[in-house]
């Protein structure tokens, strides 16, 4: 503490009327158009630059890898490779992505493998259910456009209030930066505006997705700073010439993989078909394929109705034909195969490989899919 | 809202081009007011009531001071006005808990129920704001504001209103009435600043948090090595954090022709625990210097009363931070510190012989170990902290490299701002590419979450 001087003034405020800093880094206004074009340019050329240079080359068998399942940068990538190699996208959630089997085990695969060709592409993303499908579908695949679509419908969003995210009470789901944010409602889906909003900005931006894609590929989903807090000792320039992981079936205890052969029956709460809001979202998800000139053909199921009870099973199918009807109404292809026999479920919805390679040879045998395939 | 958030950015979007708009008209102090108590009601707008009710007692009785013949008396009526608000609000817990453990090992069956109110967010800062405003019209320092939005403004001016700085009349209620043009050179210079402030907060401050809360938030689980890098980066967090919102609150009241006192003059490069508190929240050091250390007298009695007065004006800015024995404890140290420079410093090894770094590092240390007892969340924290620095042994601190990169890179740009080699600094290409460099790391490395700002529980 020091005397001050000056009984008029409070000392140390002279120095302070002069906007003085303890740097130098003041920019005029020529210099902040320099700023500002090379962030333009690093905003523009980033994803791009690093396209060239990554050599994303996916095989037939690709699907996006579990552990990205939320890196939509990459499936954006994905569907536009297959899309420019002419393949018929096979596009749903973790049923068509093969949540239980190996990427060779999957209904995209068993599609080629009996059409003799590569012509499926699995497009499936984990966790996407309808209303996050048509928002993936909506800012990640504005590439799929005058392609054939198989676009699957997993009943299963459809089996309680919650799977249909009409429970007023907040809970996570997957996806929430895929769904509407703001119109319509999800009444479950109570994000502060502030993250609304920055949502809908990072959708219109290939630059956040790609930032977004760099940490999920490669810091493990993390930003840098919690990154090299976690790895304190590595180098994240290195970390970045690290391979993308491979495409493998999630690691889970061996018991989850043990669906037993005769599950309990149960009752589920079936959503009334016209209030129901992924259903509401998935003939968006249609309507938006149609207008980008696609040829869509959708897949219900098929749902383990071994697991229901008689009467439950009698609300199932007053669903299925509520479905079938929109369909038809609509014009529009498509497939409600019977359930598959009970040990070709691993849940409620998932099939094993044998369950796949099953229901390939359905799709394959019926009129209607062939007429598509002649296309 | 926290500067370095969307709802700030989007509110700036908004309020700022009207703030163009109007400038130059009678509207301008209205529309400052108003933004300034939108940003403030948006944290709760009960905040709203303690800010109007000093605002409006200070505003009548400075009315009175001036006209009355016993204007010893209005200051008092307001200091004890205000300091009422601060003592209601912020230390009635610590009152309460204090008597409590006073009666009970007195044997008092008594004690006084739990207190527990809301602090509003800046208080303590508006609160010096305002007292500082009462005395020095009092002292004839400043002229009594007779225009009451000018006033309101004064107090709630929204870049300042949370964590400062603490203005004075003469600095900032000038500008109100007159700085009604703002040109280009604010708009950039208020940039440039609001940029480092971002970069300082969410880049740097929000980054050393994590290592720093992992640590203290159980640190009996952790070895001396990783107590003391807690500690280590605990300084530069709160530099980090402190300075950033600063610079943030400096950079936008520039771009609206505002010039904001400076707070911060690159603190870890002092030589002196004196030089610290010149560098360190200039606005709060000086505050204390020039309403209660000169009162108290100042260095102009002798040694004792000298050291007593910065004695009571470091354990008051102690007590200021926080109501708790630690930050109590945290003012004391700084006080020993201070006297020990001092003493140093009357030595001609100190001053003549003793390279510079090493007494940067010195001071450096004392101030690092003083965040101890400021950081920890207990006494009892605090001395389990330094006891196993001194005791627990070794283990890997899991130290991560990258953090102390960059603390190692802040360290050596304040360096060269200071030394001979400055001039690079000034470099027009050097300035353009640091700018690059920050934005282009935030916008490719930061979450978008906003983290508070430590100050602002203050």
């Amino acid at each position: 503490m020091e005397e001050k001087t000056n009984s008029v003034s409070p000392a140390g405020l002279d120095e302070a009327v002069a906007f003085d800093c303890s740097h130098y880094v003041r920019l005029s206004g020529r210099q902040w158009l320099i700023v500002a074009a090379a962030l333009l340019a690093l905003v523009g050329l980033g994803p791009l630059i690093w396209d060239r240079i990554d050599g994303f080359n996916p095989g037939n068998d690709y699907r996006v890898p579990y552990e990205l399942s939320s890196d939509y940068w990459l499936y954006h990538r994905f569907c536009h490779r297959a899309c420019e190699q002419g393949r018929i996208l096979v596009v749903g959630d973790s049923v068509v992505w093969g949540h239980y089997v190996e990427a060779d085990q999957t209904l995209s695969h068993y599609l080629n493998e009996l059409s003799g060709s590569d012509r499926f592409a699995n497009l499936g993303a984990d966790g996407t259910h309808p209303a996050a499908l048509q928002g993936l579908l909506k800012y990640y695949g504005s590439d799929i456009s005058g392609r054939t679509v198989l676009l699957h419908l997993n009943p299963l969003w459809m089996s309680s209030s919650k799977h249909d995210l009409q429970t007023t009470k907040e809970f996570r789901f997957n996806h929430p930066e895929l769904v509407p944010q703001f119109v319509p409602k999800i009444p479950c889906y109570k994000a502060p505006l502030a993250a609304r909003i920055r949502i809908a900005v990072r959708r219109q931006m290939p630059f956040a997705g790609w930032v977004s894609h760099m940490r999920a590929a490669y810091f493990q989903n993390m930003d840098l700073a919690a990154w090299t807090i976690a790895h304190p000792y590595d180098c994240p320039i290195t970390a970045m010439g690290q391979k993308l992981p491979e495409p493998r079936a999630p690691e889970r205890p061996p018991q989850v993989s043990q669906f037993p052969r005769e599950p309990k029956k149960q009752d589920m709460a079936w959503v009334d078909l016209e209030g129901s809001l992924q259903w509401r979202f998935f003939r968006q998800a249609v309507q938006l394929l149609q207008e980008r000139g696609n040829t869509v053909f959708v897949l219900v199921g098929p749902f383990n109705e071994h697991m229901l009870t008689d009467q439950n099973r009698l609300v199932y199918g007053k669903l299925k034909e509520g479905i079938e009807a929109w369909m038809q109404e609509n014009d529009i292809p498509y497939l409600v195969p019977s359930a598959l026999p009970s040990d070709c479920y691993v849940d409620a919805s998932h099939p094993p490989a044998e369950g796949y390679a099953l229901l390939a040879k359905t799709l394959m045998e019926s009129p209607s899919f062939k007429a598509l395939m002649r296309k | 809202m926290l500067f370095q958030t969307l709802p700030f950015l989007v509110f700036f979007a908004i309020v700022y081009p009207i703030y163009l708009l109007v400038k130059g008209t009678r509207l301008r102090l209205p529309w400052m007011l108003v933004i300034s108590y939108v940003f403030y009601a948006w944290l709760g707008w009960r905040y709203l009531i303690p800010l109007a009710y000093v605002t409006i007692a200070d505003y009548l009785v400075t009315g009175q001071m001036v006209r009355s013949r016993r204007p010893r008396a209005w200051l008092a009526v307001s200091i004890a006005n205000d300091l009422g608000v601060l003592v209601f609000f912020k230390y009635a817990g610590f009152i309460a808990d204090n008597m409590n453990f006073v009666l009970g090992s007195l044997g008092g069956s008594y004690a006084i129920g739990p207190v527990d109110f809301l602090l509003p967010a800046g208080l303590s800062f508006y609160i010096l704001q305002s007292i500082g405003y009462t005395v020095d019209v009092y002292w004839g320092r400043a002229r009594r504001e007779t225009n009451f939005l000018a006033y309101a403004t004064f107090i709630s001016f929204f870049p300042r209103l949370l964590a400062g700085p603490i203005e004075r009349a003469n600095h900032l209620l000038p500008q109100l009435h007159d700085n009604t043009r703002v040109t280009l050179r604010d708009f950039t210079d208020g940039l440039s600043t609001f940029v480092v402030g971002y970069f300082k907060k969410v880049a740097l401050a929000d980054y050393l948090a994590m290592y720093v809360v992992r640590v203290y938030g159980d640190p009996g689980q952790f070895r001396a090595p990783a107590l003391l890098l807690a500690t280590f980066l605990f300084g530069w967090q709160i530099y980090f954090d402190f300075s950033g919102y600063t610079d943030m609150a400096r950079g936008i009241a520039r771009m609206m022709g505002i010039r904001l006192m400076r707070n911060f003059d690159n603190p870890y490069l002092a030589v002196s625990m004196g030089d610290f508190w010149k560098r360190w929240h200039i606005s709060l050091s000086s505050w204390f210097r020039d309403y209660v250390y000169i009162p108290l007298g100042g260095n102009r009695k002798g040694k004792f009363a000298t050291y007593r007065n910065v004695f009571i004006a470091m354990v008051l800015s102690g007590l200021w931070h926080g109501a708790a024995w630690t930050f109590v404890l945290w003012g004391v140290i700084h006080a020993l510190g201070n006297f020990a420079t001092r003493e140093l410093e009357r030595t001609a090894f100190y001053v003549h012989r003793l390279p510079r770094t090493f007494k940067q590092l010195f001071v450096f240390m004392l101030v690092t170990f003083a965040w101890i007892f400021f950081r920890a969340g207990s006494i009892g924290d605090a001395w389990t902290i330094v006891a196993r620095i001194f005791s627990s042994g070794s283990a890997n601190p899991a130290a991560p490299l990258w953090a102390l990169a960059m603390i190692a890179a802040v360290w050596c740009y304040q360096w060269l701002f200071e030394s001979r080699l400055r001039w690079f600094l000034e470099l027009a290409a050097v300035r353009v590419l640091l700018v690059i460099s920050m934005l282009a790391y935030m916008i490719l490395t930061v979450p978008a979450e906003g983290k508070p700002f430590i100050y602002m529980q203050f």
